[in-house]
């Protein structure tokens, strides 16, 4: 499995749990609930890849780490799109190519009202 | 004299012509080519203000019969003006090239993470990202390693075939490199006194690089697809009240789709060798003589 796939796996496994888990709980999860035979310490690099990439927090839990996302999925995806979204010449070139390019103001309250129900 | 005429022609270059040609409508008929002509304008734009910096010095000091201490004092004041001007273009570049560069690949790796792969199983396009939200979008994140991104609220809007030709039309964008005029018509925009710039260009640009991409995906798909893609995207997402750019530069693209017209080889031909002109044309009439007779009282 390539490590991008890896890695969104277990992000799933982290959102949707909602509370932080040990290295051992992902691992248990990924193998009972998604079939993933990995290697313990394999699950243990791509956490701590994760928190470097500063969207998995690490929490200190007595003598072990727990981990946690940042951001619920719906909060991460809201910030995403907002960030493909923002983009002025006095800050900088726009991220992205939209098809349809739709005035920010308005994408922003929608945005806005998908987070409210997330 | 020299000075005077690129002075007079810098001006007009940067902030009369670019209006009535963001308004103009024949651009439509050949958008690359327009794409092309714009940066001719915004390159001889510069260009004509480096040869102000440097000719007016000369001219003066030679109009006035200067001795040559003054006259190498002018030079070299000329050049280094004309080298922060320079300098001052290819650092905002740089600048605007290097965040653009991070922020897409921040942006690439979040949509990795919260791509759902398994909504996109029958697109098999291994770029192409799906996130969970109800808001119809379509977008692309240019880069070596690309990705174009749709909500799965676009995938519930559109049927297979506009989501193909939305697909195409990203494409295009990607293969084009259009991030790349983008990121120079921005670093540029960026570096000229707020006094003499105009978001003209940047707007014209973008609105006709998105023409380009409609142009591929029709050639791919049928206009038709893209068309309907295009209404329904927009839409979708009520205004609160009518965005009159972003309303007048969709129905340009869409009056294209409704009715296509073929590429006419004669206009593109006259863009392209207006725009070739633009850039030539100043460098022989004005630039060559002077440098003649400058030369010829080279004071260092």
């Amino acid at each position: 499995m390539a490590l991008g796939d890896l890695e969104r796996e277990i992000m799933t496994v982290l959102w949707e749990t909602y509370l932080p888990m040990t290295v051992r709980e992902v691992h248990q999860e990924l193998a009972r609930e998604r079939h993933r035979d990995l290697a313990y310490t394999t699950v243990m690099t791509v956490l701590d890849r994760l928190a470097k990439k500063g969207v998995v927090r690490q929490i200190k839990d007595g003598r072990a780490y727990k981990y946690a996302p940042m951001q619920s999925r719906a909060e991460m995806t809201a910030a995403l799109m907002m960030d493909a979204l923002s983009g002025t010449p006095d800050q900088d070139a726009a991220l992205a190519h939209f098809v349809g390019r739709l005035p920010p103001e308005a994408l922003r309250a929608a945005l806005e009202a998908i987070q409210r129900q997330g | 004299m020299t000075a005077l005429l690129l002075g007079a022609l810098g001006l007009t270059l940067s902030l009369i012509v670019p209006g009535p040609l963001a308004r103009a409508h024949w651009p439509d008929r050949a958008p690359a080519a327009a794409v092309l002509l714009w940066q001719a304008i915004t390159l001889a734009a510069v260009l004509s203000a480096l040869g102000v910096v440097l000719a007016a010095p000369e001219e003066l000091t030679r109009a006035l019969g200067s001795g040559k201490p003054v006259a190498a004092a002018a030079l070299i004041g000329a050049l280094a003006v004309a080298a922060v001007i320079v300098l001052r273009l290819l650092v905002s570049l740089w600048g605007v090239s290097r965040r653009s560069r991070a922020r897409r690949a921040r942006h690439r790796l979040l949509v990795d993470l919260l791509d759902r792969a398994e909504q996109r199983q029958e697109l098999d396009a291994g770029h192409v990202r799906v996130l969970q939200g109800n808001l119809p979008l379509a977008y692309c994140v240019p880069g070596r390693e690309a990705r174009v991104v749709l909500s799965d609220g676009a995938l519930r809007l559109l049927d297979r075939e506009q989501v193909d030709a939305v697909l195409a039309h990203e494409q295009t964008h990607l293969r084009h490199r259009h991030e790349v005029v983008m990121e120079s018509f921005t670093a540029f925009y960026r570096a000229v006194p707020a006094a003499l710039r105009s978001r003209a260009p940047l707007d014209a640009v973008h609105l006709l690089l998105e023409m380009v991409a409609d142009d591929a995906a029709s050639k791919r798909t049928g206009p038709a697809p893209l068309r309907g893609a295009l209404e329904r995207l927009t839409d979708a997402v009520p205004l609160a009240e009518e965005v009159m750019p972003e309303e007048d530069s969709r129905r340009r693209r869409t009056a294209r789709l409704a009715a296509p017209q073929r590429p006419s080889r004669m206009l593109t031909g006259a863009v392209v060798a207006a725009a070739v002109a633009l850039l030539v044309l100043p460098t022989v009439i004005l630039v060559v003589p002077w440098l003649g007779q400058a030369l010829a009282v080279w004071p260092l």
